[in-house]
């Protein structure tokens, strides 16, 4: 059983869990306590990285070191989350060839590497429940709907780095559908509305006799329930400038605790009328304020607007009118939000079905496609489509498409092409994914060259590149020159991903240095670590030094003076706690510049009172 | 009433080495023949090569065949057989892509029966070109006036127009089966399909800019 066992994973922007197929069913990992959900959440920390609840509980001390919503960045390049990644305490830097990396103490982590942590947490928990000697090698993982070529290629890279065979990509509102249909004889229509942390997805399908036939999907990859927390923030970040001063900046901790309470807020004003926040802002200073779920709701109306104009255009895609849609399956945490359901309801005019934990029902779809792609689910079909047009730039950066959105998946086109030039013997291809007239508007797959073309006058050769889509969504591309019968080999440059080499260097490093290196890494860390604590300590000093009481004078310098030792040796253990006392004697000295800029700020009122 | 059947030799299954009915699938083990992705698509679906299909039987064939074709049910396979697989159901998502559309359905029928294509025949019906260019300078008035009733107004006189050109293409592809022996009257219709199913992009080309101006105004 062990062999064929294929693990259902739903990698979430927020949460991440998984399921298996069982003869009894799909079922849920849960861990002793009866947990399902692993939040998305990576901490570095002690040389050490967890994952998950744990991660979670230290993001507000160790906010540049906790990487969360790092699905959000898989397939992007910096260009792609301009006032999209402001809001996140970690730092996301440029990365190689157009993506995004995230800095982690000064070591670079592409979203790839950070999701595969996640994925080997959750297939190890899954190992373990599943009893002693339990090895998962192979997964199915679900992405949004609307997840373009490069966003899923990213995805599979980050399951073969955890050392997972991703067997199949499936999109989660598929998934889910499947999840809800499996039990149920009759023929329907299902409208499924996925509203996860950072995505939205609309997909509508047509069930008949065990067959799960997408006619049509829409979605936006960066609307989701982190949109609100932003929201949130947003108002009380300005609220409280309001009040204490338009310079006041907020330190990682401060937003990750803004942050906190969003995320808390959002759920409390799920089931009661209103939720108040309370921030301490050093120097004795707290912020107060009591939200109301109307205030949260006009807050949320426009973008819940925007989520019901996308079930409009998946509707007119598929063909039907609300009318058509016997049931209406809600996906994602936040479609907890009464405003989401009430506005659901009103378009399609019926309940929305949520009896279902919509936390859980994507990765139970999942392992029903395990099942059926393990050969032990054999009733059950799933025909998904794809999300967006794939074209080709023709001259004068037009874009010819050659699969439009909503095509059953697997499919495929072929296109000809020739030469310009006398004895031309390769041929440049820009492949794109969008629906936009322009090459400029549309998503860059990547550039594709076409070489080992035989010298011909212009013209004369002709390859025949076939664009081949497979279920999973993933773009394949052959070519084959006809006349001469030979195949022409095509050289793959993704815009927004990592090379093959690059995917097969970090599964060799991810074997390598699961332990030993992680120590050379910390001492890295550390030192560098240490340095900023330094120089910021300098700094202060230098601004607010006069604050400090003889005593505590002394206790600052001598922690100084025993870091910058400790940090000359190897001791990762003395280092750090040589950097928690020179931490600790520096906060006398924080809350004394504190208190300078709180008096500016008085002293300013007073000027503009007289 | 006349079919075009390019009849082969009979092909025995790879798997049980019966004679199979049709080159795509075994009537008896359903194993997937190997040419199954390179027949045509009314071959392919095992329906009849001709015009007035039934959508809800197009869709049941589909159904059917994907149950066998699909790359789903052969993942422990050979590297060789689940390559085949993803062809079948690739060409098989295409067929039925194409022949649930009238407009398509016509357009390929149209090329396996040797009509000239979109690319060599250009032309319209006499009087086509004058409706279509009134239709499109009203469809400009009503969106920069944001008439959303004007729009709508018009989205629906296309459609009539639209299903009209598909109902004279039905009959059409009709008279051409009464008249295969004769190749002057032949060419005469295939040149009209050509014209009428010009007429048809045209026409819907313009609905679909009326349905994105209606969108777009909510």
């Amino acid at each position: 059983m062990s062999d064929d066992l294929i693990l259902g994973i739903d990698l979430g922007t927020t949460n991440s869990l998984a399921a298996i197929m069982t003869p009894g069913g799909p079922e849920i990992i849960r861990d002793a306590e009866g947990q399902s959900l692993v939040p998305s959440v990576i901490a570095f920390s002690d040389g050490k990285v967890t994952v998950g609840a744990e991660a979670r509980a230290h993001a507000v001390e160790n906010p540049t070191a906790t990487v969360y919503s790092v699905k959000r960045l898989m397939g992007k390049s910096v260009s792609d989350l301009i006032g999209r990644a402001e809001d996140l305490p970690y730092e996301v830097v440029p990365g190689n060839h157009e993506t995004v990396c995230v800095n982690v103490r000064g070591r670079r982590m592409t979203p790839q590497e950070l999701s595969a942590i996640i994925l080997r947490d959750i297939k190890s928990r899954a190992e373990s429940v599943c009893g002693s000697g339990t090895k998962i090698s192979r997964a199915v993982i679900t992405v949004p709907a609307y997840f373009d070529d490069s966003q899923r290629q990213a995805t599979r890279d980050a399951g073969r780095i955890a050392g997972l065979e991703v067997c199949r990509i499936v999109n989660e509102p598929t998934a889910a559908a499947l999840a809800y249909g499996l039990d149920r004889a009759e023929d329907a229509c299902i409208a499924v509305y996925d509203l996860g942390g950072g995505t939205f997805d609309v997909s509508i399908l047509r069930v008949s006799g065990g067959v799960f036939e997408v006619l049509s999907t829409q979605g936006d990859t960066q609307l989701g329930g982190d949109d609100l927390d932003r929201e949130l923030i947003n108002l009380l970040t300005g609220e409280i400038r309001k009040e204490f001063g338009e310079e006041l900046t907020f330190p990682p901790s401060t937003r990750q605790a803004l942050r906190t309470f969003a995320e808390a807020a959002k759920m409390r004003l799920s089931s009661e009328d209103d939720a108040t926040v309370e921030v301490s802002l050093g120097g004795g200073r707290v912020f107060r304020r009591t939200i109301t779920r109307d205030e949260f709701e006009s807050l949320a109306a426009g973008w819940v607007d925007h989520t019901i104009e996308h079930c409009a255009r998946a509707l007119r895609d598929a063909g039907l009118g609300p009318k058509d849609i016997d049931q209406v399956v809600m996906v994602g945490g936040s479609t907890r939000v009464p405003l989401v359901r009430a506005k659901t309801r009103e378009f399609f005019e019926r309940e929305p079905y949520t009896a279902v934990n919509p936390d859980e029902i994507v990765a139970l779809g999942a392992a029903v496609q395990a099942g059926i792609l393990a050969g032990i689910k054999r009733d059950t079909l799933l025909l998904d489509v794809t999300p967006l047009s794939l074209g080709i730039e023709t001259l004068g950066g037009a874009v010819g498409k050659l699969i439009m959105r909503n095509s059953t998946v697997p499919c495929q086109a072929a296109e000809t092409f020739s030469t310009y030039v006398d004895g031309q013997t390769s041929v440049d291809i820009h492949v794109l994914q969008g629906e936009r007239e322009l090459a400029k508007d549309c998503r860059s797959l990547g550039k594709f060259q076409l070489t080992g073309i035989p010298p011909m006058p212009a013209g004369a050769p002709r390859v025949e590149v076939t664009f081949l889509l497979d279920a999973n969504g993933i773009l394949d591309v052959s070519a084959r020159e006809l006349r001469s019968g030979k195949a022409a080999s095509v050289q793959i440059t993704p815009a927004h991903g990592l090379t093959r080499d690059e995917v097969d260097a970090m599964v060799n490093e991810s074997y390598a240095h699961a332990v030993e290196d992680l120590n050379a890494h910390r001492l890295i860390d550390l030192r560098n670590e240490s340095q900023r604590i330094l120089d910021a300590i300098d700094k202060a000093v230098g601004a607010a030094g006069g604050a400090l009481g003889d005593q505590q004078r002394q206790t600052l310098d001598a922690a100084v003076a025993d870091l910058k030792a400790k940090r000359q040796g190897e001791d990762c253990d003395a280092i750090y706690q040589a950097m928690g006392a020179a931490n600790d004697a520096a906060t006398p000295l924080t809350e004394a510049q504190m208190d300078q800029v709180l008096s500016k700020t008085i002293k300013g009122r007073k000027m503009d009172e007289v | 009433m006349t079919e075009l059947h390019e009849k082969a030799a009979p092909v025995k299954c790879t798997h049980c080495d019966k004679t199979m009915s049709t080159p795509v699938v075994c009537d008896y083990c359903h194993t997937i023949g190997p040419n199954a992705a390179v027949v045509d698509h009314f071959t392919l679906l095992g329906l009849p090569r001709r015009f007035d299909l039934d959508t809800a039987e197009i869709h049941r064939k589909f159904l059917a065949l994907s149950r066998h074709a699909h790359p789903d049910f052969h993942a422990g396979d050979t590297p060789e057989v689940q390559q085949l697989h993803l062809q079948v159901s690739a060409a098989l998502n295409q067929a039925y892509q194409t022949l649930k559309d009238p407009a398509a359905r016509a357009a390929y029928l149209l090329g396996l029966l040797g009509g000239r294509s979109s690319a060599d025949d250009k032309s319209v019906p006499d009087g086509f070109l004058g409706t279509m260019m009134m239709m499109q300078e009203e469809l400009a008035d009503a969106i920069s006036d944001g008439d959303k009733a004007e729009i709508a107004r018009i989205a629906d006189v296309l459609k009539t127009q639209h299903d009209g050109l598909i109902r004279r293409i039905g009959l059409l592809f009709e008279q051409h089966q009464e008249a295969v022996s004769c190749k002057a009257v032949v060419d005469d219709l295939l040149g009209e399909l050509r014209q009428q199913l010009n007429a048809v992009s045209y026409a819907k080309k313009l609905l679909s800019q009326a349905i994105d101006a209606e969108d777009s105004h909510e």
